[in-house]
């Protein structure tokens, strides 16, 4: 038992200090850079809270509101979307499965300004892909959803959903066949089995799944850059053009540590109730 | 249950569908040779692509990406191999806050990640470079590849270790004659990812590559302002670069797999 207790706490300690020095340390920095005056450079002892009241003053709020309300609707679609394959990978044959899953996967790991530059070229107006092809078989001008929330709402479902599979595929796999099986001949209809079956079993899945998707969504920028242009900015884009262009890291910090917050009070209370040795061991 | 069945495989097929759209419009609109997009095009060209070839650009952009995405997996790995020991193997006293600790940046925007590393090495004095970037990458993907090796370390055979150690192994000897080659193949996927993960990266390397750039920040920039059939060919080459990685990977780990049987043989 001693030894085991000296092992673990030897062998943890390469990713601590990563993350120690790659990511407690930075936060820190950030949320000391929040309370320094504004437009300034560096670190004094003058310490203030002007950045967060310009913050509110100047409507940052706005695209908080934008990037919550971004990160809420692309959750909730990402899983009724993936629920549905999530069940085909579960119960259906192991090749079709491997098949399915593999081919979601891939485009994981293909850049995702190339993606979303692909789904651009696909909705331009006139010459784009899709607009193109109609107007040259039909001769009839489609509009085009470029440019508006929309086109940004699209673009995250479609980056964001292998986030919400995977997870729900884990999930759904623990739920034991014959337990489906046994609702339904005691005669559960397809809700109740939803109900009291399927997602209370899969919910370490749909949590872990869920949560993703929100707090990746919560700092995405690129889908509303490539895609809705100005029409939404989102709380990261705001965020990286105080950083970039405004050169002015405090207030640019003040916002990233609300949205850190935002993110903490989410990620604590359900990270700490998922059993993640029963999760992933097995 | 036959019914819903077949209705859950229309759905999967059509998302599928829908998913791989974006990646054959890219490739659609790389073979012309027009300033802008006019689909279909008039004359059908791999024009762009020879002008993507010859351009030096391409292959510093590539050759960025490659060296930080190697040095990833690399660090990555090492440091997975103890951190999923202590994830799944041994039963110590803060494991399981370990655990959760280690999930925090993969539940964490990812921007706001990137720029805390530049806020805190900026102010450490570090000039920023593709090292940095590999330093900030790390963070994200170290949790991820533990994850992966940890899932291949809750698997392993534990009554092996010890009758290695019965048998008189020291602890390395044991480690590695025994350990190392059982959570091998979670280790050979941890890399890939780590690979994989690092190379398509914007938001991390957006904040903290400084003077040199990746291929997905010079691929953010060029679509939105500059664009060209050669930017949507570069991509198309991109994507290629990284399919021949994933085969040659898959082609050295049959490789190793033979050595290693070979081996068992032999002894």
């Amino acid at each position: 038992m001693k030894r085991e207790q000296k092992a673990g706490l030897v062998l943890m300690s390469p990713p601590v200090l990563l993350l120690i020095a790659g990511f407690l340390l930075p936060l820190a920095f950030v949320a000391y850079t929040s309370l320094m005056p504004p437009r300034t450079f560096g670190f004094t002892s003058n310490i203030t809270l002007e950045n967060y009241v310009t913050a509110v003053r100047e409507s940052y709020w706005r695209p908080m509101a934008w990037s919550v309300f971004f990160a809420l609707a692309t959750t909730i679609l990402t899983m009724l979307i993936s629920w549905p394959i999530a069940k085909a990978l579960v119960r259906k044959s192991r090749r079709f499965a491997t098949i399915v899953a593999t081919m979601i996967a891939v485009p994981v790991f293909i850049a995702e300004t190339v993606r979303l530059f692909g789904a651009h070229l696909f909705l331009m107006p006139r010459g784009g892909i899709l607009a193109g092809t109609i107007n040259y078989f039909f001769g009839i001008d489609i509009g085009s959803v470029l440019f508006t929330p929309l086109a940004t709402l699209i673009g995250l479902l479609y980056i964001y959903l292998p986030f919400a599979l995977f997870p729900t595929v884990l999930g759904l796999s623990q739920v034991p066949a014959d337990q489906v099986e046994a609702a339904q001949d005691l005669g559960a209809s397809p809700w109740q089995q939803l109900r009291y079956v399927e997602v209370p079993i899969a919910s370490p899945g749909i949590i872990i799944g869920s949560l993703l998707v929100f707090v990746l969504v919560l700092g995405a920028t690129s889908e509303s850059h490539m895609l809705g242009g100005q029409s939404a900015v989102p709380i990261g884009f705001a965020i990286e053009q105080r950083f970039n262009y405004a050169q002015d890291w405090p207030l640019g910090s003040a916002l990233a540590t609300v949205l850190c917050l935002i993110t903490a009070l989410l990620v604590f209370p359900l990270l700490s109730r998922l059993d993640l040795d029963r999760l992933f061991g097995r | 249950m036959q019914r819903s069945q077949r209705w859950w495989t229309v759905w999967t097929v059509c998302v599928l569908v829908l998913l791989y759209i974006p990646l054959v419009s890219v490739i659609l609109a790389s073979l012309a040779n027009t300033r802008y997009l006019r689909f279909p095009h008039r004359i059908w060209t791999i024009e762009p692509y020879r002008e993507a070839l010859g351009l030096s650009q391409t292959y510093d952009l590539q050759m960025t990406s490659l060296k930080i995405a190697l040095c990833v997996a690399v660090v990555s790995v090492l440091i997975a191999i103890p951190g999923a020991l202590a994830f799944a193997r041994y039963d110590w006293r803060g494991r399981k806050f370990y655990q959760r600790f280690l999930l925090l940046p993969v539940f964490f925007p990812q921007s706001v990640l990137g720029l805390a590393a530049l806020v805190s090495l900026s102010a450490m004095g570090f000039d920023l470079s593709w090292r940095t970037a590999v330093f900030t990458h790390a963070v994200w993907i170290v949790p991820i590849v533990t994850l992966i090796v940890s899932i291949q370390v809750y698997g392993l055979d534990r009554a092996q270790e010890e009758a290695a150690f019965d048998l008189g192994a020291s602890r390395l000897q044991t480690f590695f004659r025994v350990t190392f080659p059982q959570i091998l193949p979670g280790l050979s996927s941890g890399a890939l990812f780590a690979f994989l993960l690092s190379w398509s990266n914007l938001p991390l390397s957006a904040y903290t590559t400084g003077v040199d750039t990746t291929l997905p920040e010079w691929l953010y920039s060029r679509m939105s302002t500059n664009f060209a059939p050669m930017v949507p060919a570069v991509a198309v080459l991109s994507i290629l670069a990284s399919i021949v990685f994933v085969l040659v990977w898959q082609a050295g780990r049959v490789v190793v797999n033979g050595v290693m049987e070979r081996r068992k043989q032999l002894e």
